[in-house]
């Protein structure tokens, strides 16, 4: 063992996503390269120019979620608190282990666009009816901090608790503002995102972002990294884990499934998509230092995958500038591909996948992508067989952030 | 060894304090900013009151196409983030951009301007299906909080991390916090920082008269926020924004910068009780302002003066006496403590910023600011509460406290560097 | 509809606007008990006096949510209907 008591672990994963409604079932459409892109079927949406998404079909509410929940909280928060479950109850945290130790236990989320489908409604009441028609949870259910909140009240957890209302990228800011938590002090974070954003007005907001696919085939709507790519296509869904301190977890015998290694951030401005090559491969090498890992020691790139051409460009040499000619050699994947972009919860999709991939050994591919136009490896029809101990999760943002996150197999101390 | 970190710049647009000078006039002699609202017609709201800025975008250098572009609080957040990185006498462009990080709060974010458009697409709030082809094409921009830090990281082209922090209505305090710890990380060596609302539309007054949080002191708004005042009766919402440059003391005083204080501490916990609901105790708000306290290295004896969530609502007064007297113990008693929401309402998300830096100009003139409108004691909350007149005071270690939805508890401790102290 | 508010329509406002299934037997058995047994918290009860409010065209009394069972609830309520008519 090296020394690093406080050293930050993941040791459950919970899964709400297009393709997966638990880990498992998760993971095995990730592996099988399974697209779920579709035609939107969300009530009131069938008219936008915003024809594919990836929706989470799988989700039955009611079932995962108390009732007064469903009536107080909006979609995304939902996704928030069944999927917390998820992750809790992989890490064998219950509440008799919990409530020992209330301050040891916090919470942190990223919100792209919070409750947005609730907001909608109590709009409609104010404009429709009158003000007296708002009813009293808009003021607790729309808001960014909503899922962070509730989570720690339903759960019971008072230890640092806090929300990046950030860009895509984000979501790798909150498993790092985690693994930071734990590293000052505190013994369990449970971290994540998870978005909403398929309800009219929310889509209405989002068709302003030139990045976006408006391509009707949701075969070929999202192909990043190809001739053909048009943008990107939203989704919602999401995922949290439980990030823990490497010792509380040995404490207890749980299983340590992967290590937060290294993380860094940048910014460059929004859309500026030349730009976030420098700024992807500075967080990259922000990341790998912090992680004392060399290039080669990545065994496998989960990438962007914005899906602009200027874009998608630009992620391929950043990788190829942060990790030399190893950048050319290393497995590069996207299976967001298959299931789309939910925005702030998209990069945590993609941390649980690169875990259980390390865990499995296996790189799920990239749906919808057959014939890459970048000089990079990527995955591509079927999952590949490696041996994988280190991977490497990149994220950047509409409004301009960058991020990069190190991932190391199980303790990480095997090397 | 251990980076500290430094207050080198302040800049504010508060109602009636727009730009640390007026601001700190308007707190050091205790007028309140609060009027009936003009913005819309509040006819039908229970509370029809507010703290409103009267900002002139143009006349803080902002152009059309940036006052086009950028929601109001986005604008609050230029303004501010002009005048604090003028005040630290930074030269940004000499600077390493990489090292230079954002972090700024927003509560409610677009929320003014995503209501407007609704408004339009919704014909009325007339149909769920809703027109896009009546939307202003910037509006995405205020679909997420995230273009807050994004528009001032381009502003001032730093290359850092940048973060929007939305903690509800400690996100001032935290993101200060969070960058706080980025620089003493070293993640960064300076870091613009603070938060911005503007929650004074029909939608957000609304959700708050759902559940009477706000005051209905409609007739008489000049005194209508009266925090820790017997006959307060909820609290008065606000708008504006606060920025603060902070910076790695050594490399603040490599360049010979004034430092109007360090950060010394920040904690923050959740009271996992209720979305809005207090606890009579004030346990977790406690458990903040003990952990802020010992990063800072002082003893609770060191506190010099409160600046108090004291949003006025009573179950928050309760609460925030209960945890000051927990965390500071009989020294509470000897304790100046004020609420400056008495005077600028409640700005959600941005007043935490706008306190800290209503802190550091304490910690500068060495003035407590009052509480103002407090006449009448609550038998509940004995504390020194500094009615109505601002108090000349020996200052060397200040503490924020703040309380919002969702149960966050946060704190931040500012002190004069120790070799500094009066 | 009726010009009182009835237990029945107690428990439909606890589904509708809080999210709380109770029936209006349960309810009954616990008149005096206190709503936070049924899972009643202040918002609640904010959200079903607006709802009632809104129902009958009629401010409810003042501190109305703040009753802390079901049967001190009612007889406020009521109170103000019975006036009414």
């Amino acid at each position: 063992m090296s020394g690093h008591p406080r050293r930050a672990a993941i040791t459950g994963i919970g899964v709400v996503a297009p393709n997966g409604t638990s880990t498992d079932t998760f993971w095995k459409s990730t592996k099988e390269g399974i697209s779920v892109l579709d035609r939107i079927t969300r009530e009131g949406c069938g008219h936008l120019p915003l024809r594919v998404a990836g929706e989470v079909r799988d989700f039955d509410p009611p079932a995962l979620v108390e009732e007064r929940y469903l009536v107080q909280t909006d979609r995304f928060t939902h996704f928030a608190m069944a999927a917390a479950d998820q992750a809790l109850e992989d890490a064998g945290l219950g509440r008799s282990d919990t409530d020992a130790a209330p301050f040891a236990v916090g919470v942190v989320t990223a919100a792209g666009s919070g409750g947005g489908e609730f907001g909608q409604r109590e709009l409609q009441q104010l404009w429709d009816k009158g003000s007296r028609f708002v009813g009293p949870y808009q003021s607790i259910a729309w808001f960014y901090a909503a899922s962070t909140g509730q989570i720690s009240i339903r759960r019971g957890f008072k230890g640092p608790c806090g929300v990046v209302a950030a860009d895509e990228a984000g979501g790798l800011d909150a498993v790092a503002h985690a693994a930071r938590a734990v590293r000052r002090g505190t013994d369990v974070l449970v971290a994540g995102a998870t978005e909403a954003p398929l309800a009219p007005y929310s889509m209405v907001c989002q068709l302003g972002y030139e990045e976006l696919s408006t391509v009707d085939d949701p075969g070929r709507a999202y192909r990043p990294f190809t001739a053909a790519a048009c943008g990107f296509v939203p989704a919602e869904g999401g995922a949290m884990l439980v990030v823990e301190s490497e010792a509380a977890a040995r404490d207890r015998d749980a299983a340590v499934r992967a290590t937060v290694a290294g993380h860094a951030a940048t910014f460059t401005g929004a859309s500026r998509w030349e730009e976030s090559r420098q700024g992807l491969a500075q967080a990259v090498l922000g990341a790998l230092a912090e992680a004392d890992c060399a290039p080669e020691d990545i065994d496998v790139v989960f990438a962007d995958a914005l899906g602009t051409p200027e874009a998608d460009r630009a992620e391929a040499l950043a990788i190829v500038d942060a990790l030399g000619a190893h950048g050319r050699r290393v497995p590069v994947t996207a299976p967001k591909t298959g299931t789309g972009r939910s925005y702030a919860a998209a990069p945590v999709l993609d941390v649980a996948a690169a875990v259980l991939a390390l865990e499995h050994g296996l790189i799920p591919p990239t749906p919808n992508v057959f014939d890459a136009c970048h000089d990079l490896d990527l995955v591509t029809s079927r999952a590949r067989a490696a041996e994988l101990r280190t991977a490497l999760v990149l994220s950047r943002g509409l409004m301009g952030s960058n991020s990069a996150l190190v991932l190391r197999r199980g303790a990480g101390d095997a090397s | 060894m251990t980076r500290r970190v430094a207050v080198t710049g302040l800049g504010v647009v508060a109602p009636q304090g727009i730009g640390v000078p007026a601001f700190w006039d308007l707190l050091s002699h205790g007028r309140t900013a609060t009027r009936g609202i003009t913005f819309f017609d509040p006819a039908g709201l229970r509370s029809q009151i507010a703290a409103e800025c009267d900002f002139d975008p143009a006349a803080h250098g902002l152009d059309p196409e940036q006052i086009a572009r950028c929601d109001r609080y986005i604008q609050f957040a230029l303004a501010a983030g002009e005048e604090a990185v003028r005040d630290s006498g930074l030269d940004l462009a000499v600077e390493n951009p990489w090292r230079v990080a954002v972090s700024l709060g927003t509560a409610v974010g677009g929320t003014t301007r995503l209501e407007h458009d609704y408004v339009l697409v919704s014909e009325r709030g007339k149909r769920w299906d809703v027109d896009h082809r009546q939307a202003d094409p910037h509006l995405h921009r205020a679909f997420s909080p995230s273009t807050l830090a994004s528009t001032v990281a381009e502003r001032f082209e730093a290359r850092g991390p940048v973060q929007t922090v939305s903690t509800g209505c400690t996100s001032g305090l935290d993101a200060v916090g969070y960058a706080f710890h980025t620089i003493e990380e070293g993640r960064a060596d300076i870091c613009i920082t603070g938060a911005s609302d503007s929650p004074i539309s029909p939608i957000t007054m609304a959700c708050f008269d759902a559940i009477k949080a706000t005051s209905p002191n409609n007739d008489d708004p000049a005194h209508a926020s009266r925090p820790f005042d017997a006959d307060r009766n909820g609290f008065v919402m606000g708008e504006g924004g606060a920025v603060l440059v902070l910076e790695e003391l050594e490399h603040a005083r490599a360049r010979g910068a004034r430092v109007y204080c360090e950060i010394g501490g920040y904690a923050t916990y959740g009271n996992a009780y209720h979305m809005t609901g207090l606890t009579s105790a004030g346990l977790e708000m406690a458990r903040a302002i003990e952990d802020a306290l010992d990063q800072a290295r002082l003893d609770r004896t060191a506190i010099d003066y409160v600046n108090a969530h004291g949003s006025g609502t009573l179950q928050n007064d309760r609460h925030e006496t209960a945890a000051v007297k927990r965390a500071l113990g009989e020294h509470a008693y000897d304790t100046p403590m004020s609420s400056i929401k008495s005077m600028v309402g409640h700005s959600l998300g941005a007043i935490g910023a706008i306190e800290l830096v209503a802190c550091a100009l304490s910690l500068t003139h060495q003035v407590v600011p009052p509480t103002a409108n407090y006449e009448t004691p609550d038998p509940e909350c004995d504390l020194d509460y500094v009615p109505r007149i601002a108090r000349e005071r020996k200052l060397n270690s200040v503490l924020s406290v703040g309380s919002g939805f969702g149960g966050f508890q946060s704190a931040v401790v500012l002190n004069l560097p120790r070799e500094e102290t009066r | 509809m009726s010009d009182r508010i009835t237990v029945e329509e107690l428990t439909e406002l606890m589904k509708k606007s809080a999210g709380v299934t109770v029936s209006p037997e349960e309810l009954r058995q616990g008149y005096d008990t206190g709503f936070d047994a049924f899972g009643i918290d202040s918002l609640a009860l904010l959200g079903i006096v607006g709802e009632l409010e809104n129902r009958y065209g009629t401010p409810m009394p003042v501190d109305a949510e703040k009753s802390k069972t079901p049967q001190q609830f009612l007889e406020l309520v009521n109170s103000v209907l019975l006036t009414e008519a």
